[in-house]
């Protein structure tokens, strides 16, 4: 009796919490994708059924941005991770002024989306940015690049943003993950011969399995929802070159007004992402 | 030089400052640009280093705006919203690592559902909400807000890390007479603190970085950091000096804690405690 | 029953409880929503005086964040729908058709006809805040109109004048463009349509039903377009290039021309001196212009408990010295007559140019489209337009379109 309550005992804070500030929300999210909703015609909301959803698979900007956002998730996330990994490896080790190191790792991270896109929005300026400046006075580039305004570089240049900003997010939760390997196993692994290729593959990796998994799914969906420094940086242009499906949803909700379209959006994403993560759950259950 | 120092100089130092260098040069430009006139943002060709210092876009900042009070602000909500978190994620967590019981996999990932959904749509919904609650404007919007906004991450993450300790140890405890949340308190905990210490940045760093419910479920009492950046945004202006200066601040305060923080982050925590 | 009929009524019972606190019997409270460019700026001193000249209001000014527009607007629509929204706001054109078709304007023309100050403002200024359907529910607050930066010093070099039509304006821009320089600092980012307006519709073309695709407002597209693609007198940036941009590079002499208005005139006066001044945007053959009317105005919403209290205190900003005084913090041109007598926040030559573009002053149609079309539609459309990605002609029947069907 005890053993079948505990878990829930447990559970019941957060559950009660998500339940009443978030799950209600989501299914009002729900509700409304299922109607027209126009923001400014708050009187007339009929029911229309999966009308919102059939015109957003035969939308070809919706298409476009899906297809944006599968490249933005790969390569953010791919970035961000091997980046982190390997601040994480190198943090892990001692020297002396590592409590700076990584305390200082930490700043991309620290910053709120605005601060973060103006700043790299001003250092990829094509007239006065310092990047272009210091590219062509180094020899690295012919000429100044206007970054943000050309189609294949646009896109470049706000993934270049978010991995600046999300590798601290590896390097921190990998750190992390790192301690709980003891330190014997590594001292017995050198006793027994291994190299560093070795230990990282035979002790390291395991070690660190679950962690990577999750802190991958997580980031992946953060990432693929976010939309603050593409709204920043370039507004979802230029023309739609870097507009995200989030973005895309945001957009016809909150400036186009169709709310209803907005949500549908929303939703589609949503489920794209749940897939995926059904997916992980479904296969980490095998262990 | 010894052969040791100079593998940990080439093999580590220098990559770690390669790392570093890219990590905070831009935020080094941006405090670069918060000491100097704004003029010299217009000088072409550009000058790198600033031929005059200037203070003044701090004393403005501090003085004749309420930034100093946002920070206070954004730092109360953070606070709350680590120790609401946590205090939620704990047990959460806890019972998604050590109980087999059934429609474990369905709760775990409804949790993450809610993040799948960009906030923006939930933005309408949840301001209705709080204002039946009473709450708009209130550090408890913000707090409750981004602790339940959070929640599925952290619980994630804890889990993972709590799976990473061996449920040997909880049961030896509750061999010695301990309860379930005293095997928590008393033996999971201490070992997972690296984990907790990670979550809680996470915690932390997401809640001061958060815009849109600072935005929309409060504003005139309780008025964040983010919020107050905005501020400098305007129609037909835009207040460089003062958001350069408001951007090199808004940093601190992660870094600092992290600083004392990673303490913790040292390793060899678990080894020897199955022995024992 | 409907989840979103539960909410609603959920959150118009509770409207109802104690949480709406009703302050003493004696004062009125009149809630306002602004925005100031200046964060340092505040209306304190404005509701002081206010305050002082009628006891028994009291105004709780709320400073809400612009964040492009889109915040301040996201913030006044949530707070309206939700039964949460303040009593008079600062509000612009952009608005105007969305809250009327949520009703939430109240109609203020039979105060405005008692108003002492109505005489005070043009003819023109009430012209363009009359709404779609005859009625007045915006009061003018301050404005300002769309004109061109011209660097004197750069043109008297290969001594050329300001331009004044659009064959001058491109052989100017022309002239000005080599090294690392460009005659015209395009804006084809967030905000530029107001000076793509003064090209599109320079000619004659109006922003009408039929008038986007008409052969004027095509043909002055395609030269609007051209200015980049083919003349190639504006920076390879104009694209993306915002406010931010268009006026840094101004003041970097990375461009000799802008469009822009009186708020930053004190600036570039700062910056150059007497080597820059402000021109009436160019005009076409047949002597028509558009010049960009940048609006803000105040409003009472219907909902307001303290309608009178609040048209006290938005008629009483919009008087003569008053009006001066909130100008003075919000950087822009004062609506009334008196006041633009005697100005002197800004040089006279910009002041002159603004004051000399009324008669061309327009602005977009006042559909709920509007929003969407400044947000989204243009920068999007134009930045495919400027990248060679769809015709001009398309983008001007995309416009069409977006507006009229």
């Amino acid at each position: 009796m005890r053993r079948a309550v505990t878990p829930w005992a447990f559970l019941a804070p957060a559950l009660v919490a998500t339940a009443v500030l978030v799950l209600l929300p989501v299914l009002n999210t729900l509700w409304l994708s299922l109607h027209e909703v126009i923001l400014f015609r708050p009187r007339s909301r009929p029911f229309v059924g999966l009308e919102n959803y059939a015109k957003a698979l035969t939308d070809p900007v919706f298409w476009e941005a899906l297809e944006h956002s599968l490249v933005w998730v790969v390569c953010a996330v791919g970035l961000q991770f091997s980046f982190g990994f390997m601040a994480a490896l190198l943090l892990n080790r001692t020297f002396a002024w590592r409590a700076v190191a990584r305390a200082l790792i930490v700043v991309p991270w620290a910053l709120p989306s605005v601060i973060i896109g103006l700043i790299w929005t001003w250092m990829l300026d094509f007239n006065l940015g310092v990047l272009n400046d210091l590219g062509v006075r180094l020899g690295l580039l012919s000429a100044s690049v206007p970054w943000l305004a050309q189609t294949g570089t646009a896109m470049a240049s706000v993934i270049l943003a978010v991995m600046w900003q999300g590798i601290p997010f590896f390097a921190v939760t990998l750190l992390a993950g790192l301690q709980a390997i003891p330190v014997e196993l590594y001292e017995v692994a050198s006793i027994d011969g291994a190299g560093a290729w070795g230990k990282f593959r035979h002790i390291t990796l395991p070690g660190l399995a679950t962690v990577i998994a999750t802190a991958l799914l997580l980031r992946m969906i953060w990432v693929a929802n976010s939309l603050d420094l593409i709204l920043v940086m370039t507004g979802g242009g230029p023309g739609t070159a870097t507009q995200t499906l989030p973005l895309y949803a945001f957009l016809t909700a909150w400036s186009g007004g169709n709310y209803g379209q907005g949500s549908a959006l929303a939703v589609i994403l949503t489920i794209l992402l749940l897939g995926v993560v059904i997916t992980y759950v479904w296969r980490s259950r095998e262990r | 030089m010894k052969r040791a120092r100079l593998t940990l100089l080439l093999g580590t130092e220098i990559p770690i400052l390669g790392f570093l260098a890219f990590a905070i040069l831009p935020w080094c430009w941006m405090m670069l640009s918060s000491i100097r006139p704004e003029r010299d943002l217009t000088r072409s060709p550009i000058a790198l280093w600033p031929q005059t210092l200037t203070l003044i876009n701090y004393i403005e900042l501090l003085q004749r705006t309420s930034f100093a009070q946002n920070m206070r602000d954004s730092l109360i909500v953070a606070v709350g919203a680590v120790s609401l978190g946590l205090t939620l994620a704990l047990p959460a967590a806890y019972a998604f690592s050590r109980f087999r019981f059934r429609g474990r996999q369905v709760l775990r990932t409804q949790f993450l559902v809610i993040n799948m959904f960009p906030v923006v749509m939930l933005i309408l919904p949840l301001f209705v909400l709080m204002r039946s609650l009473g709450l708009l404007d209130t550090y408890f919007a913000l707090i409750g807000g981004h602790a339940t906004f959070t929640l599925p991450f952290a619980i994630w993450l804890l889990t993972g890390y709590f799976e990473g300790i061996p449920v040997e140890l909880d049961q030896a405890a509750m061999v010695d007479g301990a309860t379930r949340l005293q095997a928590l308190r008393l033996v999971v905990f201490p070992l997972a603190m690296p984990g907790v210490i990670a979550v809680g940045l996470y915690l932390f760093i997401t809640s001061w970085n958060e815009y849109l419910f600072a935005l929309m479920l409060a504003g005139r009492n309780v008025r964040t950091v983010t919020v107050a950046l905005q501020l400098f945004i305007g129609e037909h202006q835009i207040q460089w000096g003062l958001l350069m200066a408001g951007g090199t601040l808004v940093s601190v305060p992660a870094t600092i804690l992290f600083l004392f923080a990673q303490r913790r982050l040292v390793g060899g925590l678990t080894g020897g405690a199955v022995k024992g | 029953m409907k989840r979103r009929t539960l909410l609603t009524g959920l959150a118009a019972a509770l409207a109802a409880t104690p949480l709406t606190r009703v302050y003493a019997q004696q004062t009125t409270t009149v809630r306002w929503w602004y925005h100031f460019d200046d964060p340092k700026a505040t209306p304190d001193e404005l509701v002081a005086a206010f305050e002082k000249a009628n006891p028994g209001i009291k105004i709780q000014a709320e400073n809400i964040p612009w964040g492009g527009g889109g915040d301040y607007d996201t913030r006044l629509y949530t707070a309206l729908i939700a039964g949460n929204g303040p009593d008079a706001a600062m509000v612009k054109f952009n608005n105007l058709a969305r809250l009327m078709e949520m009703t939430a304007l109240l109609p203020l023309d039979k105060w405005i006809d008692a108003w002492a100050g109505k005489a005070d403002i043009s003819d023109d200024l009430w012209r363009l805040h009359t709404a779609p359907d005859g009625k007045r529910y915006y009061m003018p607050l301050q404005y300002v109109i769309l004109y061109l930066y011209v660097r004197l010093d750069l043109l008297a070099k290969q001594n050329l004048k300001p331009p004044t039509n659009f064959d001058e304006f491109l052989s100017v821009a022309k002239a000005m463009t080599g090294g690392q320089q460009w005659g015209f600092g395009l804006r084809g980012g967030s905000g530029g349509h107001d000076s793509w307006m003064p090209f599109a519709f320079g000619t004659g073309a109006k922003p009408v039903k039929g008038g986007f695709v008409s052969p004027a407002a095509l043909a002055q597209n395609r030269y609007f377009i051209d200015l980049y693609r083919t003349h190639k007198v504006c920076p390879p940036s104009a694209p993306t290039d915002a406010f931010l941009q268009v006026i840094n590079n101004l003041k970097a002499g990375r461009t000799a021309m802008a469009i822009h208005h009186i708020s930053t005139a004190n600036d570039m006066a700062a910056t150059f001196g007497d080597a820059i001044t402000a021109v009436p945007v160019p005009r076409g053959p047949a002597g028509t212009g558009f010049a960009t009317y940048g609006d803000g105005s105040n409003c009472v919403f219907s909902a307001s408990k303290n309608p009178e209290a609040a048209w006290k205190w938005v008629s009483w900003l919009s008087e003569g010295p008053n009006n001066v005084m909130y100008n003075k913090a919000a950087g822009q041109m004062t609506v009334t007559k008196s006041g633009a007598a005697n100005w002197t926040l800004h040089p006279k030559r910009f002041v002159d140019a603004t004051v000399n573009s009324l008669p061309i002053a327009g602005v977009l149609p006042n559909l709920p489209q509007t929003a969407d079309f400044t947000r989204v539609v243009w920068p999007q459309t134009t930045q495919k337009a400027l990248l060679g990605q769809i015709e001009p002609d398309e983008m001007m029947q995309t416009f069409e379109k977006l507006f009229f069907g």
